[in-house]
C-alpha cells in the first residue's frame, strides 16, 4: 500500500515536465508531429509509385526548376521573417514584431500566388489528376496531392498568421501566440523542403 | 541545449541559418543541371535536404534549445516512420515493377 503510494506521488500530474513547456506549445508540437506524419505516409505513397512506375517523367522537362527555386526562395524567407518576428515579439516594441508578421504574410501570400499560376500552368499544359501527356497518371495525380495538400497549409498558415497580426496590432495577441504561429509556419517551411527534393528534384 | 528556448537567439543565427538555406538550394539545382553519376547526385542532394530540414528545425523551431525529450519526440517519430515505410515500402514496390510486362 505504502509503495503504491510512492510510486502514485512520483507520477506526473502536469505542470512543465517533462517537456518544460507550456500546454499549449506542446500541443502544437503533438500536433506538428501528427501533421508531418500525414506528410510522411503522402511521400511514402509517392515513393511507391515512383519506384514502381516505369513511365515516371522527367521532372526537369515538365517543371521550370527555376521557378520553384524562386518559390522556395520565397517561402524560405518568409521563415526568416517568421523568426524575427518570434525574436522581436519576445524583446522589441510591438511595432518591429509587426513589420516582421507584414512581411511573412507577404510572402506567404507570393507562395500561393506563385503555386496558383504553376497550377494554372501545369493545368494549361493538360496535366490532370488521372492523367497527363508526360507519362504515368500517378505523376500528376501525386502531383496534385501532394503540393495542392502543402499549399492548403500554406493557406492554412496565411489565415493564422494574417489573424496573429490584426491581433498584434491591436494588442490583444500574446507573445507566446506569435511563437505558435511562427513554429506552424515553419513545419509548412519544413515540409517543403522535402516535396521540393523528393518530388521536383529527384 | 544548453539554453532555455526563452533565452536570445539573436538574429545572427537566423540569417546564417537563412542564407545556408538558400546556399544548399542553389546547390541543389547547379547539381541538377550537370550530368553526373545518378548515385552521387542522389546522395548529395538527399544529404542538402536532411541538412536543410535539420536547420529549420534546430534553429527556426528552437528545437536545439528545448529540452532534448521534446527534440526526440519530435525527430525519432517523424525518422522511424519514415524509415519503416522506406523498408516496407521499396523492395515492395521493386518487386511490382518487375511483374509489370
Amino acid at each position: 500500500m505504502a509503495v503504491a503510494a510512492q510510486q502514485a506521488g512520483e507520477r506526473w500530474h502536469g505542470g512543465t515536465c517533462p517537456f518544460d513547456l507550456g500546454w499549449r506549445k506542446l500541443m502544437m508540437w503533438i500536433f506538428i508531429i501528427t501533421d508531418g506524419l500525414l506528410f510522411v505516409g503522402f511521400l511514402g505513397g509517392y515513393g511507391y509509385a515512383r519506384t514502381m512506375s516505369r513511365q515516371w517523367p522527367d521532372q526537369s522537362s515538365v517543371f521550370n526548376l527555376q521557378y520553384i527555386a524562386v518559390m522556395t526562395f520565397v517561402l524560405i524567407s518568409s521563415s526568416l521573417t517568421m523568426a524575427n518576428a518570434v525574436e522581436a515579439a519576445k524583446r522589441a516594441p510591438r511595432s518591429a514584431a509587426l513589420r516582421w508578421l507584414l512581411l511573412t504574410v507577404a510572402g506567404g501570400l507570393g507562395f500561393l500566388g506563385m503555386q496558383a499560376y504553376e497550377w494554372a500552368h501545369m493545368i494549361g499544359e493538360g496535366a490532370r489528376l488521372n492523367g497527363n501527356p508526360w507519362g504515368d497518371p500517378l505523376f500528376t495525380s501525386y502531383f496534385f496531392l501532394l503540393t495542392g495538400f502543402h499549399g492548403t497549409h500554406v493557406l492554412l498558415g496565411g489565415i493564422i498568421l494574417a489573424t496573429t497580426t490584426i491581433r498584434w496590432a491591436k494588442g490583444l495577441a500574446s507573445r507566446e501566440g506569435v511563437e505558435l504561429a511562427g513554429l506552424y509556419w515553419h513545419f509548412v517551411d519544413l515540409v517543403w523542403v522535402f516535396l521540393f527534393t523528393l518530388f521536383y528534384l529527384v | 541545449m544548453a539554453a532555455h528556448a526563452d533565452t536570445s537567439h539573436g538574429g545572427r543565427l537566423y540569417w546564417g541559418t537563412w542564407l545556408t538555406l538558400l546556399a544548399l538550394t542553389l546547390v541543389m539545382i547547379v547539381l541538377d543541371g550537370l550530368s553526373m553519376p545518378r548515385s552521387i547526385f542522389l546522395s548529395v542532394v538527399l544529404s542538402a535536404m536532411l541538412v536543410k530540414a535539420t536547420l529549420i528545425g534546430a534553429h527556426f523551431m528552437h528545437l536545439r534549445f528545448e529540452r532534448l525529450s521534446l527534440a526526440a519526440m519530435v525527430v525519432v517519430g517523424l525518422l522511424v516512420t519514415g524509415l519503416v515505410l522506406f523498408v516496407l515500402i521499396v523492395p515492395d514496390a521493386i518487386r511490382i515493377r518487375a511483374m509489370v510486362p
